[in-house]
């Protein structure tokens, strides 16, 4: 029991999902969707995205949620990722039972928030396949490309080379306080104490960090500015030179085609099927 | 503006200097001095120029005024003329003239801004939309034998590997002057040099003008051929190398180090001109000189007499431990191999080894930070595994490499009574305000840690720990990033620390201080332990020093070179080898000691 506890306390070390992190973001794997344009992976996205909204028959909804399970798994998504997916769900489906029941609601009440639920996950696997296997170069590019700001899709990649750097800093931050700090006696019921006492950690950690950060963004700036970062955003050529490499070919068209025949085909067999 | 450009390029540009300042000053807004006060410098093309002189005396002031950051984008008082490859400085915009005049920042990591080495070459020929910028990249990163980095992530890549990757970045606009801000204070003695041969490249082959500020004298002594001296934003001379370091009084009061061979000739004989720079010149220098070797001999017979006192209570007992991390690509990545060691009261332990070479995470190990993969670890007869380490903290303090890590409150005060208060154990402020004076922190003690210079930085950190009474106390490299002051008063404050510490462990490149203050040296390979044993045995070693990637203080080797034995430790050790005709000046042997 002891091992066990220690072996799943181990898994949620700081040390892992900074490892877990490091592995979705800079993976580098040849996914299914990978392959795609980024311009037309956003755009397909922002349609698969919006549209359960507006769709209220369960057969549909059904059938869009198994090509966004067969991506997700195409992605090689990061286990933890789809860890915290699975609590966020199952807490939520526990609420839901939870609700009605308590305030006397009927069955019908709970299914109505189930195809939320639903609606909830087609849409977030959408999001992880998409984004888990876009590189995040390809998306500030792609961004840029559909007419955003160079600031904003600089920031995306910024964020992607600093990730790895904030993360180490935030892990000798958190070693800081533990050096200098005193862990609850007893570990009280469940670990509960120590695990308040490292939650309480994990957040106070982030005020040096933002402090640090601010303090090194001062050669950050100086240095954008004699590369030539400012002179990029009133000139064309280097936004032309960076997104000369952007292509669309039959394949993203054929993406594009076949999704579309595909909810065609949902709805049109959703009118005949309905729960 | 590009007609522009190439008119300025077909100029030819031998003749006229590369770079002239007549009568510049700067104040930046708000500020009540000048920070530069009628600087006038002239630097011909294809000259290696380093820039000293102590903290505040202006160097990258004036080096922001080379490549139009003042007065574009810090607005103050410029006065006076600069010129720049035949441009007049006012006239021209930032990213004009820093298409002539590249420029690595003292912290390069921060100018790092793009996720892989490849995407940093290119980004700054992309940013002024030149079409050849991938080829421009790509001979960036072949001038500096980049090419095997090429796809790299910049996290991946070593402190030395980040600096000639933030030169390929600047290298890649392909600039007629390179500046350098400080390129060793961050980086190990092996790998500072390594940047050092490639600025000579650069500098020999491909014709670039190259500026370094710089402070370690002996790499000034190898590399420049001219030395600008600036003292309170003025420049005090400007004078070829030789004649520069020979100026031993002089740097001495503005707190540079010369040399140690220049050191020891002076100190053999403080009235000459002109003194040996190098290693190669001391050999030559020293040999007119009769050998005197029983002074030497007698000192290190003193000192194995003195550390061989009494047997004592091992703090840290490591059993056969090893520790490896896991990877992106979730295999186990070895540090530490069957480390078998005794750590013992009044030990004074120096880790060497050259980086990744596991001193980081040997002290990581004690502090229980990590435990052992495999092995047995006792810390104060505490197994590791068992004790967190906040348990550990009550014997054991820890100081980061980056003093920034350690200030998690908004004053250096809080910090220092983190510890104590967090314990409830904070019933007397006069400790805190000892220890506060004891390390000179009464100026700033209300003040928040990250807006410290490096030294204070230090002595803030070393404060942090006293105030933890520990029986331990682990530093990893405590004197990288400070000038020869910083680091002399950080030796006086580790000797303090002797009768308070149990046991101090130090992770460091500085092998003078090793030399001047370990009685007790591990050296570390590939994570192994190759050699356990005192400073004075390790420099006896030069085999040993070559395959560890270490390099011994210029004393020692020259000691090898000229047969005295056992070699000198320090300046004033090969100068007593000698006899001397000259009066000892006790000052100086003082100040070097």
């Amino acid at each position: 029991m002891e091992l066990l506890k220690r072996n799943v306390l181990d898994k949620i070390s700081v040390e892992n999902i900074k490892l877990e992190l490091m592995r979705t973001a800079f993976g580098r794997q040849s996914t299914l969707l990978g392959k795609l344009d980024p311009r037309i992976l956003i755009i397909w996205y922002s349609v698969f995205a919006v549209l359960p909204w507006f769709i209220h028959n369960e057969a549909v909804l059904a059938g869009l949620l198994i090509p966004m399970i067969v991506f997700t798994f195409f992605s090689k998504v990061s286990p933890l990722v789809l860890l915290i997916m699975a609590i966020g769900l199952l807490s939520e489906v526990t609420y839901i039972f939870l609700a009605s029941f308590l305030f006397g609601g009927s069955l019908e009440g709970v299914w109505a928030l189930l195809v939320l639920t639903l609606k909830i996950l087609i849409i977030s696997l959408a999001s992880i396949a998409v984004f888990s296997s876009m590189d995040p170069e390809k998306l500030s590019d792609a961004m840029l490309s559909l007419g955003m700001p160079s600031q904003f899709s600089f920031g995306v990649s910024y964020g992607y080379r600093m990730l790895p750097i904030l993360i180490e800093e935030y892990q000798n931050l958190i070693h800081s306080y533990r050096l200098r700090g005193k862990a609850p006696e007893r570990k009280g019921i469940l670990r509960l104490r120590s695990l308040l006492y490292m939650i309480k950690l994990s957040m106070i950690a982030f005020y040096p960090l933002i402090l640090n950060t601010a303090k090194r963004i001062r050669t950050t700036v100086e240095a954008l500015e004699v590369r030539g970062f400012t002179y990029s955003l009133v000139s064309k050529d280097a936004k032309r030179l960076k997104l000369a490499y952007l292509r669309v070919t039959w394949r993203d068209l054929l993406f594009l085609v076949l999704s579309l025949l595909y909810a065609v085909s949902l709805f049109w067999a959703g009118s005949y099927i309905h729960f | 503006m590009i007609e522009e450009l190439r008119h300025n390029m077909a100029k030819p540009s031998h003749a006229a200097p590369i770079l002239e300042l007549r009568q510049v000053g700067f104040r930046y807004p708000g500020a009540e001095a000048d920070s530069l006060r009628g600087i006038s410098l002239t630097v011909e093309p294809g000259e290696f120029v380093a820039i000293a002189g102590t903290n505040g005396s202006g160097k990258s002031t004036l080096c922001k005024c080379l490549n139009g950051l003042i007065p574009h984008y810090y607005v103050g008082d410029l006065t006076g003329h600069i010129e720049i490859a035949g441009l007049t400085a006012a006239n021209e915009s930032v990213s004009t003239l820093s298409r002539k005049v590249a420029y690595v920042f003292q912290d390069f990591e921060n100018q790092l801004v793009r996720p892989t080495v490849y995407d940093e070459a290119i980004f700054a020929p992309l940013n002024f939309g030149y079409e050849d910028y991938k080829s421009r990249g790509e001979r960036a990163l072949a001038m500096l034998g980049l090419q095997h980095l090429r796809d790299r992530w910049i996290w991946q890549l070593s402190g030395g590997q980040k600096h000639l990757t933030a030169l390929a970045g600047v290298l890649s606009l392909d600039p007629d002057i390179l500046i350098i801000d400080e390129p060793v204070a961050q980086l190990d003695p092996h790998h500072a040099r390594l940047i050092y041969d490639k600025l000579k490249v650069l500098n020999e082959q491909y014709g670039k003008t190259i500026i370094v500020i710089e402070h370690h004298t002996e790499f000034i002594a190898e590399y420049c051929s001219k030395v600008v001296l600036m003292d309170q934003g003025t420049i005090r001379w400007t004078k070829p190398v030789k004649e520069a370091l020979s100026s031993v009084q002089e740097l001495a009061e503005l707190n540079i180090l010369p040399p140690q061979v220049t050191m020891s000739a002076y100190l053999l004989d403080p009235n000459k001109r002109d003194y040996p720079v190098t290693l190669e010149e001391a050999e030559a220098y020293f040999r007119q000189f009769p050998l005197r070797p029983e002074a030497l001999q007698d000192a290190a017979a003193a000192q194995l007499k003195k550390d061989n006192a009494g047997a004592v209570q091992t703090l840290a007992d490591f059993r056969q431990v090893s520790y490896g991390y896991r990877t992106v690509t979730r295999t186990i990545h070895p540090v530490i191999q069957n480390a078998e060691l005794q750590l013992r009261e009044d030990d004074r332990v120096a880790l060497v080894g050259n980086n990744g070479a596991g001193k980081s995470t040997l002290l990581k190990l004690i502090s229980g930070l990590i435990k052992p993969l495999s092995g047995m670890l006792t810390v104060c007869g505490m197994d590791t595994r068992q004790a967190s380490p906040e348990k550990l903290a009550d014997y054991v303090a820890y100081i980061h490499q980056n003093p920034e890590e350690m200030f998690i409150e908004d004053t250096v005060r809080k910090d220092i009574e983190y510890f104590l208060k967090s314990r409830k154990l904070l019933h007397d402020p006069s400790f805190i305000d000892d220890i506060v004076d004891r390390l000179h922190l009464q100026e700033v003690q209300h003040r928040d840690g990250r807006l410290l210079s490096g030294g204070q930085q230090r002595r803030a950190t070393l404060a942090i720990a006293l105030a933890m009474r520990p029986a331990v106390i682990l530093l990893d490299e405590p004197t990288a990033s400070l000038d020869a002051a910083s680091r002399r008063e950080l030796s006086g404050m580790l000797i303090e620390l002797r009768d308070r510490v149990k046991l101090t462990v130090i992770a460091t490149h500085d092998m003078q201080l090793v030399a001047e203050w370990a009685n007790r040296v591990i050296v570390l390979h590939d994570g192994e332990i190759v050699m356990d044993t005192d400073p004075l045995s390790l420099f006896s070693q030069p085999g040993l020093l070559r395959m560890t990637g270490l390099v011994a203080p210029q004393a020692t080797t020259l000691s090898h070179q000229l047969g005295i034995r056992p070699p000198a430790m320090s300046a004033a050790q090969v100068a007593a080898a000698f006899n001397c005709s000259g009066e000892r000046e006790e000052g100086i042997v003082q100040w070097n000691s």
